[in-house]
């Protein structure tokens, strides 16, 4: 039986020995597709059945593929899983929407299902290879209004969230406080002084406007100089009153928005300005014009500015949902009120002639031309009826009949589709601040780390072109693939075949997975596997750890450090795992950060601050951010920002983000520079177990089976005891070297990022594959056929080995040095350093 | 159960009750032959006959056969062969929900079973659907039916694009600007209809000679609006039908009071004398009127009013008839209860019509109006039910019209798909036959030629290639 599960997929092509693991020969596969003319198709459970040649009809999709496929690997980059045997397939996909596209094969008439979701429906249809185009057209009208809406319901989604995001406040003077400032003003739900702060404005915009139309009473009037009535000065106090409160608000407002160009031009604040604007300029006109204001035309002026203060009426809409929606749905149904406004038009101008003919010969009618009885058309199509003109003609009186029948009609036809597009807004506006709230327990959630795997499959869901971005990035990964803990947990399970084990390790391994880099949705789930594997270590690590530490001298500390380690290396994974899914969904650098931070915040992590874990954890930051965005990284000054802020955290960090930030640019100088710091701060935080470490090589023979740290730990005294016999005075000498292998990898790397990133397993796991060799070697007495796998090992540990050398080691040493002229070139350096 | 449903169809319960067992793309299910037998005409009832008779042509019915197991195998979607299953035991099929209509049809076709078995509910989804695709069909096929057809020769393609440029104006951008200089056009000579009319423009100058620059005007506009009938009269491919079109009609009418009365002032007085004339003249401003209808061209909006009126002449009807119901009643009541008052404003029957109509219709002029209690009770009631009787077949026809409109914008957007769609085929099958021209045999020549190597089965249906669907395909095989 030829089936095989997804994770082992990979390595199936690995162990070449092992039968069970052995991809079908692409004979046996044609031989298979063959023998039947059915195929069985099982799309996420569902089970179907349909002939070869049906699927021939389109060859050019995934299934019509399938049948071309003569190769294990071609298989696997159509399908999820197949079965010779049973010459069934599977993909994981979502079986409704199946049905429907198998239907296309089959009657060449692709339909949709009603209730299906038309975006689902179209990334299903993305997948299997199907252009949209072939919906028929009665399926395609519905589906690309539902996509329309979909989309455009999205677009709004990703405003909204843009100008939320759009809030940034930049590092200039005292951001925090403007930023609570902003709140206060902009939020009324933020807080309870921002709701009282809303009422009271409420409050003083119905005073304002009680006392406007207050002052036009003529009891309340007062009579100046010229005869000409002015305002009550016990009202002229409240409006003064409440003109400065509306100033100072939009002044506040002014100084805290985020954006001013922005929020000069929101019309809301439009509206705020031109509510206070008429008072300004009425002072001004009357201050400047007291001698000329017996002039008609200043007055005149003067009172159309007092008219304009009612546009402070307006101000509600900030504080009513429903008169902001209203306002929307006018601007959004501009379409159906021309309509209405046509409608009306041409009705009035219809009756007002037929009613001009019908009554001009009446004597002293009012009826008098045409225009003219516009008004009165005007007044009887809407069934206002003032009844100051009305026809005296029997015919007149039919035509005005009419008129109002047809003006209910008329005015009644175009409001339900107006009334209709209110109602949908409104109710999205009200779905949109439910979406935002629920977005915002979200990420609460993703920063506690508790729903990180769903936000991989959310990413997973995106679109097309978010994918290849990642495929861009992903496209990289299998190169490194070597050294990425996954690959080491292979192998280490198959420990008992050395070969099979060592070849794991050959980069040229990475190989057939980058092959698969074509489709972006295996990708995912190798990543999703990589993850996968890397968590499970992590967790199985401990147990192994203080399994074996439990019978060490310095037990107690010891096992604080590997407890240490171990939420670091989670940290890790966790790291990664949130690069991928920013870089997936938000592909922005803003977030990435922000996200970033998050993780270096998270208290999830107690021990971060211990020096040991924070230097992977560190270097797992800046590294990610290096690949991800390793163009930017110099033009970025926020991203700096943020580097900084994380090491403020994580004050041990500090020496590796010297490292990564400028990176092997530098190498020479650099190295020097970051090497006493680490030496520095390595010295001090793990001076006392470095000593248990020593104490454990007693038994460097067990340790092969251990974790990494424990290895790389043993490797290193186990061959420094001779030098320096005493425990304390090897602790520098140990981390020295064995942060001189690591920037010497970074060293030997020309091509920087990539393997800057690789430098992220750093400690542990290079040390792990590091130390797996080196006792091979000793088992097999010299004899080492490492070859590919030793060339990054021995850069990584055998180097500062250098000084007890044993021949064989030298030999490959040296020939794998010479590839990498980098490699050697700062070797001498990092060698005397270390020493 | 079967059996006695089968008792009741066949009569004969000791017939042999062969099994069948079929796969219908990967869902295996038994059935029994005397069950399928019922309906005689169904390919799975034909399938029994066959398989029972031994006979060999079974290739025919089913895609596969399998021998070990006696299983035929159809490559059908099996949730729709479920439901038609449903006619061999309940007699009646239905839609299952979610389901096409268009696509349960054409699977119903393929099992040999009468649409007419489909039950009323899930047939009149059914009819929607389709007289959604004539729709849509029909516009398309108005689309392409303008498209260059080479072989014709020179006048007929400047016939072609004298029609493009006048009545399709998103064909061009010429088009386009035509079509907004003759809304400019209506809009200018309603306008000067409308000021003509006011009494301060009538200046005479000494001369007894009016301003004659609003005349000019008019004249401008009527000679624009008759190069335009002409034109499109004698670009049109059916005058007859052009002719008696709307439309053309309201152009029409535009235009020939100004000659009727130009014949009339040169010629009439002549004949007879000149206050008939001038009357004659009168009556023919009314149909200046026309030219505002012209505006309809240029509004989707306004055909779609008028299609809704079109399509609700019923709801009209019941609205005038209501209406006129109400106005007798009230009037009559508001006659007779008004006679009490001395200086009564409802001084006849048909004089307190116009009292009902204004009151029913919420207007309320305010020149009759009842002056006792009751009156004014009876005033209150005929608002109420004015309200009421114009409200309810406004509504339906409301509806109507928001249908009517959601519609047109959906077809829109359909007939759209449907010309890329076209284009799109159109090119593949170019492509294709390019391809079959260059190498006879090429495995997956392109998309389509590879269906030409499968052997022509049964449910081989001409993929994309004919399309099966009516209308638009067929025009696109005539180009």
């Amino acid at each position: 039986m030829y089936k095989m599960d997804k994770p082992s997929s990979g390595m199936s092509k690995v162990g070449t020995r092992s039968t069970a693991s052995l991809p079908p020969d692409p004979v046996d596969i044609i031989r298979r597709m063959s023998c039947c003319r059915r195929v069985r198709l099982n799309v996420g459970g569902l089970p179907h059945e349909v002939l070869w040649r049906t699927l021939d009809r389109l060859p050019r999709t995934r299934l019509g593929k399938l049948r071309d496929c003569k190769t294990h690997e071609a298989l696997m980059d159509i399908c999820d899983d197949y079965n010779l045997e049973d010459n069934e397939y599977f993909f994981d996909r979502h079986p409704g929407a199946f049905t429907s596209i198998l239907n296309f094969y089959r009657t060449g008439k692709l339909h949709m299902m009603e209730e299906m979701c038309a975006l689902s429906f179209s990334q299903e249809l993305d997948y299997w290879g199907v252009d949209e185009i072939y919906l028929e057209s009665c399926c395609q009208a519905r589906y690309h209004q539902k996509k329309e809406q979909m989309n455009e319901e999205l677009r709004r989604e990703a405003d909204t969230l843009k100008d939320r995001e759009g809030e940034e406040f930049d590092n200039t003077c005292c951001s925090e406080k403007r930023k609570k400032l902003w709140d206060l003003l902009e939020k009324p739900g933020s807080s309870v002084a921002a709701k009282i702060l809303a009422i009271i404005s409420i409050l003083f915009i119905v005073l304002s406007t009680i006392a406007l139309s207050l002052n036009t009473l003529p009891e309340l009037q007062e009579i100046d100089e010229f005869g000409q009535s002015t305002d009550n000065p016990q009202l002229a106090h409240v409006e003064a009153v409440c003109i400065a409160w509306f100033t100072m608000e939009y002044l506040l407002r002014f100084l805290s928005a985020p954006n001013k160009w922005k929020f000069f031009k929101g019309p809301l604040n439009v509206i705020d300005l031109l509510a206070i604007l008429p008072y300004y300029v009425t002072i001004f006109l009357t201050e400047s014009n007291k001698s000329v204001l017996q002039f008609q035309n200043v007055r005149r002026v003067v009172q159309i500015f007092r008219i304009m203060r009612i546009l402070r009426i307006l101000k509600l809409a900030r504080h009513s949902t429903g008169l902001q929606s209203l306002g929307f749905t006018l601007r959004r149904s501009y379409n159906e009120l021309g309509l209405l406004i046509l409608f009306l038009a041409m009705g009035i101008m219809i009756f007002s002639s037929l009613v001009f003919f019908a009554e001009k010969d009446e004597d002293d009618t009012k009826f008098k031309s045409i225009p003219a009885s516009f008004w009165w058309a005007t007044i009887t199509m809407t069934t206002v009826g003032y009844g100051d003109i009305y026809p005296k003609t029997l015919l007149g009186k039919i035509v005005g009949g009419l008129c109002c029948i047809a003006g209910v009609l008329v005015i009644a036809l175009p409001i339900p589709i107006i009334v209709n597009n209110f109602s949908e807004f409104y109710k999205e506006q009200k779905r949109q601040e439910k979406a935002i709230k629920r977005r915002e327990a979200l990420e609460r959630a993703k920063r506690n780390g508790s729903i990180i795997s769903m936000n991989i499959r959310d990413a997973f869901s995106r679109g097309a072109e978010l994918l290849d971005v990642v495929v861009m990035e992903k496209g990289e990964k299998p190169q490194d693939n070597h050294l990425s803990p996954s690959r080491w947990k292979w192998s280490s399970k198959r420990d008992p075949s050395d070969t099979s084990s060592n070849r794991s390790f050959n980069p040229e391994q990475g190989s057939p997975s980058k092959a698969r880099a074509s489709s972006p949705q295996r990708l995912n789930a190798q990543k999703l596997e990589e993850m996968y594997n890397q968590m499970t270590k992590t967790q199985s690590q401990p147990n192994l750890n203080t399994k074996d530490r439990s019978s060490s001298r310095a037990g107690g500390r010891r096992d604080e450090i590997e407890l240490g380690t171990l939420p670091g290396q989670r940290n890790d994974a966790l790291g990664g795992r949130e690069t991928v899914v920013d870089m997936k969904s938000l592909s922005s650098i803003d977030s990435y950060i922000s996200c970033a931070t998050d993780f270096q915040e998270n208290p999830r992590f107690p021990y971060s601050p211990a020096g040991g874990l924070s230097f992977p954890e560190g270097s797992r930051f800046s590294h990610s951010l290096g690949m991800g965005f390793s163009a930017r990284v110099s033009a970025n000054p926020s991203l700096q920002t943020t580097m900084e802020h994380g090491s403020m955290l994580t004050p041990p960090c500090s020496a590796a983000k010297p490292l990564d930030t400028e990176g092997p640019h530098q190498q020479g100088v650099n190295l020097v520079k970051t090497r006493s710091l680490r030496v520095n701060y390595r010295g001090c935080g793990e001076s006392s177990p470095a000593s248990g470490l020593l104490s454990d090589s007693s038994a460097p023979s067990d340790r092969s089976l251990l974790s990494p740290e424990v290895s790389i730990y043993t490797t290193a005294s186990s061959r420094t005891p001779p030098k320096t016999p005493e425990g304390v005075a090897l602790t520098p000498t140990v981390f020295t070297f064995h942060d001189a292998s690591i920037s010497r990898y970074i060293d030997a790397d020309t091509d920087d990022e990539e393997h800057l990133r690789d430098s992220c397993p750093s400690d542990h796991l290079l040390g792990g594959l590091g130390a797996k060799p080196h006792l091979n070697s000793g088992y097999q007495g010299g004899t080492n056929h490492l070859e590919a796998a030793q060339r990054l090992l021995g850069q990584n540990c055998l180097f500062p080995l250098g000084s007890t050398p044993s021949g064989s080691h030298e030999n490959h040493l040296v020939l794998d040095a010479s590839g990498r002229c980098k490699g050697e070139r700062s070797r001498p350096k990092t060698f005397d350093e270390g020493l | 159960m079967w059996d006695t449903r089968y008792a009741n169809c066949n009569g004969s319960l000791a017939s042999e009750n062969t099994e069948i067992a079929v796969n219908i793309g990967g869902v295996k299910q038994v059935l029994y032959a005397d069950v399928l037998n019922c309906y005689p005409d169904t390919r799975l009832a034909e399938l029994a006959k066959h398989s029972s008779d031994g006979a060999s042509d079974l290739s025919e019915l089913c895609d596969d056969y399998d021998a070990r197991k006696g299983e035929f195998y159809f490559d059908r979607d099996p949730n729709i062969f479920k439901c038609i299953t449903e006619l061999y035991y309940y007699g009646e099929v239905h839609m299952k929900k979610g389901i096409c209509p268009m696509c349960f049809k054409k699977e119903m076709e393929f099992w040999g079973v009468d649409v007419d078995y489909l039950d009323e509910c899930c047939r009149r989804r059914l009819n929607e659907v389709e007289g959604e695709l004539a729709e849509i069909a029909e516009k398309v096929s108005a689309i392409v039916n303008g498209d260059e057809n080479p072989s014709a020769s020179m006048g007929k393609r400047c016939q072609l694009f004298l029609w493009k440029l006048m009545e399709k104006p998103e064909s061009s951008v010429l088009a386009r600007a035509n079509a907004i200089l003759s809304f400019l056009f209506i809009l200018l000579s309603t306008v000067v209809m409308c000021v003509d009319t006011l009494p301060e423009l009538h200046v005479y100058d000494e001369g007894g000679h009016e301003d004659p620059t609003l005349e000019y005007i008019e004249i401008v506009c009527i000679v624009w609006f008759t190069v335009e009938y002409v034109l499109r009269l004698a670009s049109a491919p059916n005058k007859v039908r052009f002719a008696f079109s709307f439309m053309n009609m309201v152009d029409f009418l535009a235009i020939m009071p100004f000659y009727l009365v130009l014949i009339l002032t040169h010629q009439g007085t002549a004949v007879t004398e000149l206050a008939s004339v001038q009357q004659a003249v009168h009556a023919l401003h009314v149909m200046h009127l026309a030219r505002i209808f012209k505006l309809a061209r240029h509004s989707i909006g306004l055909q779609m009013l008028m299609h809704a009126l079109k399509s609700s002449l019923k709801e009209l009807a019941m609205l005038t008839v209501h209406m006129g119901m109400g106005i007798f009643l009230f009037s009559a009541v508001g006659y007779a209860v008004e006679q009490s008052h001395p200086d009564t404003l409802f001084t006849s029957i048909p004089q307190s019509f116009w009292w009902a109509i204004i009151t029913m219709t919420t207007v309320g002029y305010g020149d009759i109006y009842p002056k006792t209690t009751l009156g004014r009770c009876n005033t209150a009631v005929s608002f109420l039910c004015g309200l009421i009787t114009i409200m309810l077949p406004v509504h339906l026809i409301m509806t109507k019209f928001v249908f009517l409109y959601s519609k047109q914008r959906l077809l829109d957007i359909a007939t759209k798909h449907e010309l890329e769609l076209l284009a799109l085929r159109s090119k593949e099958k170019h492509m294709a036959r390019r391809q079959k021209a260059r190498k006879p045999i090429g495995p997956a020549a392109s998309v389509w030629g590879g269906a030409s190597r499968v052997p022509p089965s049964d449910t081989y249906i001409q993929l994309l290639q004919d399309g099966g669907r009516g209308p638009p395909i067929q025009i696109c095989n005539h180009n």
